[in-house]
């Protein structure tokens, strides 16, 4: 009889443990179909994204361009504005010169990021050239050159102040509409760039002061912290 | 749980072929270039894998030539995008 018990106790045992094995078993292929499935949603999402946006845009573009409009910005307020009496130009030169220093500005900018983008998409193996960068630069383009003819007539007009805001509001316009098809962060720095125009325009003997914080400040720390957040991770 | 495991679609096991369906999903067109890119593949294994999708029908395919360089250019069917949807629905369901 207890010679029965035990045998029964074993038995039990060993039909016990061997349902742990099988628990076991299926639990863990269970988990490495889970890890499977999570592994399936990253690669999809990394490639959606990758796919539809236009990711070569460097940080060190952003901190050069701003660099570039910190200086340009020196100089138009120390070399004119600060002190109209120390050069003797009229009106008209004046504009010019603005206007040749602002522009200056804009090719260095556009030049760095185009060359710090096609260096990113080589690293990366890709072509600058894609349907996407077309789609983002176009995005980007329209409010810009729209914008720009506009602050431009602004400043043949002689109101250079309401120029150098509205530069600021459609630089901001054009990089919200173009963030849809690049980094989000784009998106916070077009609000920035409203919000610093806005004020410049109400503002406006600080103007050329918000104008270098907008382009100059908010540029280098947004290229900051891009570059830390995804170029220097990547090394 | 089989049920489940059942709603996933056995031809989007391989990595490959969910990237060309992520790819397609969110871009109307793309081509076979710019896939083999995206997805760092060689020529025959993209070629081998788009060919398969095309098979069922999730996908089609133009050719074209751009000066003289063929250029094929490649979109999502209807039911492909009803497939892949299902897929991914099957995927979220799983991780609940």
């Amino acid at each position: 009889m207890s010679n029965f018990f035990k045998m029964q106790k074993k038995r039990g045992k060993s039909v016990a443990s061997n349902e742990n094995t099988i628990n076991f078993a299926t639990q863990s292929t269970f988990i490495t179909a889970m890890n499977k499935q999570l592994e399936d949603i990253k690669a999809i999402r990394e490639m959606m994204e990758k796919s539809s946006k236009f990711l070569s845009l460097s940080g060190l573009s952003g901190i050069l361009a701003g660099v570039t409009a910190i200086a340009g910005a020196a100089f138009a307020y120390f070399y004119l504005l600060r002190d109209p009496s120390l050069t003797d130009y009229n009106q008209t030169q004046e504009l010019l010169i603005l206007l040749a220093d602002a522009l200056i500005v804009l090719f260095l900018s556009v030049s760095f990021a185009i060359y710090f983008s096609w260096r990113k998409a080589k690293k990366n193996n890709q072509s600058l050239l894609n349907k996407v960068a077309m789609r983002t630069v176009y995005n980007l383009a329209l409010p810009l050159v729209g914008g720009g003819l506009f602050c431009l007539l602004l400043l043949l007009q002689g109101d250079m102040y309401m120029a150098i805001a509205g530069t600021l509001v459609f630089y901001g316009i054009a990089l919200i509409n173009a963030s849809k098809y690049t980094f989000e962060e784009v998106h916070y720095l077009g609000i920035i760039e409203i919000v610093l125009g806005v004020i410049a325009a109400v503002f406006q003997q600080y103007g050329l002061l918000f104008w270098t914080l907008g382009f100059g400040v908010c540029h280098i720390l947004y290229g900051f912290i891009m570059y830390k957040k995804y170029d220097l991770k990547k090394r | 749980m089989k049920s489940i495991i059942a709603n996933l679609n056995k031809a989007f096991e391989s990595r490959i072929r969910l990237g060309i369906m992520s790819i397609l999903s969110v871009n109307e067109t793309a081509d076979f270039n710019t896939m083999k890119q995206l997805l760092e593949v060689t020529d025959g294994n993209l070629a081998s894998h788009l060919k398969a999708l095309e098979g069922l029908a999730y996908i089609q395919s133009a050719k074209q030539f751009i000066g003289r360089k063929p250029n094929t250019q490649y979109r999502m069917t209807e039911t492909g995008k009803q497939c892949f949807q299902e897929h991914l629905n099957a995927l979220e369901a799983l991780l609940k």
